[in-house]
């Protein structure tokens, strides 16, 4: 179904100019084509890893400027540009996201509009290099005179001309979708999205947020970069105000109207931009779009209405603005001074009314209509083989650990020493240290003083997703899924180390790529299994009860394959039967040779499970041995129940 | 010498201004971690409103009626851009909507004020004070004692009242503030009322200076973020210490290099303290917590 409809969608492209003839029309395709590529770039940082770059203009003006310079200052053509654009733009991409290994959110969003800032006013100063505010003309490439062989096309040059760049810029736009589709629905992908809703958990599955993200934005502006080069040639013109902050903001709004995470979202999306200031420049043909919007919306809120009596009010809300968007494009007597409003009101809509989008609109429709049914994956071993270890070496050695914030010392001088295949049990009432071990031994927190050893390999001051590498895995206390990724894909993101193709064979589909692909699909399958999820494979993690997302964490750390695996409070919160599931699986992982560390609060548990226990209390070790002995040591009792039963238990003892 | 003096006197006047625009970032990012993007706009619908406000009243009774008009605008922003994306936790989702609704006062300013830039009157005498051979306007020297005397009186609310104790609260925990029973939303529909509030105050300081138009605002919200940033979101004196350092270093850049550059310095200064101490100069490193 969707292959047809790709079809079609193609076909119709490829018919576009002998179906409307006119230069203006297919000027504005070209148009379309070119910005969507960019949108779909921008979709990969937006709608993915989810940071807001206001810099785009800056970089489709980036590799537009590559071609108009390269044509400017040494002739050099379209052929040369191309390739030229996309990697000038993918290198100042790089260099916008340097910064990004601080910072997210409102400051990035302010860096990339820094960025696009500086970049216009380089263009407009750079005279000798960039001719300033004059700018750079330059002519459509030609590439071949068909017109004797095909005779019955019947074309004058310049159309000829126009049609061909038409087919250049379509063919670059449908190489754009397939290479974006298969990177997005790759680990690559999957990646962006992990760090998005969670980058600790990404970085401690191994999966670098910093990294990630510079691909993100280099490949994002390398798209632009290429739309950029298009769009030069298209235009045979630019000066810097063409990429000024507006046309970034125009992106954003594409994007988000259209629809984030998808293909047709953002093409839709680039087209409406395109369209509306053709729209916005005729008062009757808005009057005329405000009043369908307007009757669409009436319909639409009457059948929420009828379908959702008790969400009337809600519904009537968007209605009534559509209606009062409706009147005041009759009340406007000329539209030209009025644009801008009505595009900041268009952005306001989106924001409240479509957040995913025209696209997840129809999307939520189409999901009621037809329940798409979950791809059957066929499971293979959860496990590989078991890590080879030295039984009498300790894996891991923790020596004079402190960790100091400000003036708290959580951790103050802990040794802690864990024999291979064992389960270590951590114990120790609230704020004793616990946790804050946890985030040390994963590299969350780098240690003030001491030393912690790893098969006797070093690996304090390591980055976490270094020590992921080295066979560290983790829980987190509080659950850190990557909540919009599916059951399987949670997986697959812990199973990152087993590929080894890179985004270059992805984005050719080579056979190795595949083939990777397929074996973590079935690997990832069978931890599922493991924890007894699989049936759920295709359910986001979010949707999960608390219970079962606490399984998924542990099956996700599993595909790390780690030596060591830490728990942190994974019976919190589970019911007493989840419990004795939850002992079955800890006992099954340890029968496969991975030794843990686990940190608990139910005593029954830890006492069932362990085969040592250490005993923390404000951040020291005050006790240590089998667990019937810490269990009966006074101490450890008196740092439980307070002090004076430790004195109690000083006398009896 | 001399010169340099010069430059560093009109430095410190712009610095001051881009350091009030900067504090009214702070106030909402203290309160809700959400900012107004646009806050130049803000500063213009001010400093165009005073205009307007001036030629009846005069400069120093239309200072009440621009703050008090500061205060409604920044509410408005919150209501309509800032309420719903806090609400669904969508940082997209504020970022575009109080761009937007820059845009759209920017397009209000245009179709009621024209676009061209217009001249502030300035209620000081215009001719320059010559210290050591040093000139100085009149305006200059309001710009830094008002742009200080708002900043301190502002701080001296947080501080000493018990609405201010309400905004402390909220920007330290919003959660434990709320279960405290602080209407939490209504302390940061405030703090974007205070926040537009000094913008406006800014705008009408600076505009007898400058000139004021509907375009006026943009490039100032960015600089100001600049300024906010480098100092650290978190902290007072960052923000002064902040724009000073923006304000002198683009004068000189204007003076030495070219006008066309003066913009330049500022910006790559912030993606170096971004890319270095992302906290700012001044602020805080919070610890991550998992």
């Amino acid at each position: 179904m969707r292959k047809l409809l790709a079809l079609a969608g193609v076909a119709a492209l490829v018919a576009f100019p002998f179906v409307f003839t006119s230069p203006y029309y297919l000027h504005l395709m070209v148009v379309v084509a070119i910005f969507s590529i960019v949108t779909l770039g921008l979709d990969i940082v937006f709608g993915y890893t989810g940071e807001v770059s206001l810099g785009h203009a800056a970089l489709f003006g980036v590799g537009a400027y590559t071609a108009g310079v390269l044509a400017f200052q040494l002739d050099w053509g379209f052929w040369v540009a191309l390739p030229l654009g996309v990697l000038v733009a993918a290198g100042f991409g790089a260099i916008l996201a340097l910064p990004a290994l601080r910072v997210t959110g409102p400051y990035l969003a302010m860096v990339t509009l820094a960025f696009g800032t500086i970049v216009a006013i380089l263009v407009n100063e750079m005279t000798f290099l960039t001719n300033g505010p004059l700018g750079i003309s330059l002519t459509k490439p030609f590439f071949a005179d068909l017109r004797e062989q095909l005779p019955w096309l019947e074309m004058s040059r310049p159309r000829m001309r126009d049609v061909e760049y038409y087919y250049v810029v379509i063919a670059c736009l449908l190489i754009v979708l397939v290479v974006i589709s298969r990177l997005l629905g790759s680990r690559f992908g999957r990646a962006f999205e992990a760090l998005r809703d969670s980058p600790i958990a990404s970085d401690c599955m191994g999966v670098s947020v910093y990294r990630h993200k510079v691909l993100a934005f280099v490949l994002s502006a390398g798209f632009a970069g290429l739309a950029g080069v298009l769009f030069t040639y298209s235009e045979q013109y630019i000066a810097p105000n063409n990429f000024s902050f507006d046309l970034s903001i125009q992106f954003l709004l594409a994007v988000t109207m259209g629809g984030r995470k998808s293909r047709v979202g953002p093409m839709l999306g680039a087209a409406i931009v395109v369209f509306l200031p053709n729209l916005l420049a005729d008062i009757a043909l808005f009057r005329l779009v405000a009043g369908v919007i307007a009757g669409v919306a009436v319909v639409a809120g009457g059948v929420a209405a009828v379908r959702n009596p008790e969400q009337r009010l809600r519904a009537a809300v968007p209605v009534a603005l559509c209606l009062a968007f409706f009147g005041f494009s009759l009340w406007l007597q000329q539209i030209t001074d009025y644009k801008l409003t009505v595009f900041g009101l268009m952005i306001l809509f989106v924001v409240y009314y479509l957040p995913d989008g025209i696209y997840g609109l129809l999307r939520q429709g189409l999901a009621r209509l037809q329940r798409r049914g979950a791809k059957a994956v066929a499971p293979s071993s959860a496990w590989t083989a078991p890590p080879v270890l030295d039984a009498n070496r300790p894996l891991l050695e923790v020596r004079g650990i402190v960790m100091q914030f400000g003036g708290l010392r959580a951790l103050d001088t802990v040794d802690l020493t864990v024999m291979p295949g064992t389960v270590h049990g951590l114990i120790g009432p609230n704020g004793s240290g616990k946790s804050t071990m946890m985030n040390v031994l994963t590299g969350i927190y780098v240690p003030t003083a001491g030393e912690v050893r790893l098969e006797g390999a070093s690996i304090a001051g390591w980055k976490s997703p270094e020590i992921a590498a080295a066979g560290i895995a983790r829980t987190f206390q509080n659950v850190q899924l990557f909540g919009e990724l599916s059951l399987l894909e949670n997986i697959l993101v812990g199973l990152n180390h087993s590929y080894r193709s890179g985004a270059a064979e992805v984005a050719l589909a080579l056979p190795r790529a595949r083939r990777e692909e397929a074996a973590a699909r079935a690997r990832a399958m069978g931890l599922l299994q493991f924890v007894g999820l699989d049936a759920l494979a295709d359910e986001e993690a979010r949707n999960l009860p608390y219970g079962k997302q606490r399984l998924l964490e542990i099956a996700r750390a599993l595909a790390l394959d780690p030596k060591l695996l830490l728990l942190d409070e994974p019976a919190a919160g589970l019911t007493a039967p989840d419990i004795v599931v939850l002992m079955e699986i800890i006992r099954k992982i340890r029968e496969h040779g991975i030794t843990q560390i686990l940190i608990e609060h139910h005593m029954d548990v830890v006492m069932a499970l362990c085969d040592e226990v250490s005993v923390l209390d404000f951040g020291q070790k005050i006790a240590e041995g089998k667990p019937a002995a810490v269990q009966a040591n006074p101490k450890v009792i008196a740092a439980y129940l307070g002090g004076d039963h430790a004195e109690a238990a000083d006398a009896e003892g | 010498m001399q010169i340099l003096a010069q430059l560093i006197v009109s430095g410190i006047a712009v610095g001051m201004i881009y350091g009030v625009i900067a504090f009214g970032y702070q106030l909402t990012f203290a309160t809700s971690e959400t900012l107004n993007f646009g806050q130049g706009e803000a500063l213009m619908l001010g400093s165009l409103v005073g205009l307007t406000v001036v030629a009846v009243t005069g400069y120093w009774l239309m200072l009440p009626i621009v703050l008090a008009f500061g205060l409604v605008q920044g509410a408005v922003v919150e209501r309509l851009g800032v309420r719903q994306a806090i609400k669904t936790k969508s940082e997209s989702g504020w970022i575009m909507a109080t761009i937007a609704l820059g845009i759209i006062f920017k397009n209000m300013a245009e179709n009621i004020w024209g676009r061209d830039a217009l001249k502030f009157p300035s209620p000081l005498p215009e001719a320059p004070l010559s210290f050591m051979g040093v000139n100085v306007l009149p305006m200059e020297l309001v710009i830094v004692v008002g742009a200080l005397a708002l900043m301190l009186a502002v701080e001296a609310f947080n501080r000493k009242s018990i609405y201010g104790k309400a905004v402390v609260a909220t920007a330290a925990d919003r959660d434990a503030a709320g279960l405290m029973g602080i209407n939490t939303s209504v302390v940061i529909t405030f703090s974007y009322a205070l926040s537009s509030m000094t913008a406006a105050f800014a705008g009408v300081l600076v505009a007898p200076v400058t000139l004021t138009g509907a375009s006026m605002g943009g490039v100032l919200g960015l600089k100001a973020f600049s300024v906010a940033i480098i100092g650290g979101l978190s902290s007072g004196m960052g923000v002064v210490v902040g724009g000073l350092i923006l304000g002198i270093t683009e004068t000189l850049t204007g003076f030495y290099l070219s006008t066309g550059y003066k913009d330049v310095p500022g910006l790559v200064l912030l993606l170096l303290v971004l890319s270095l101490k992302p906290a700012g100069l001044f602020g805080r490193t919070a610890i991550k917590k998992v």
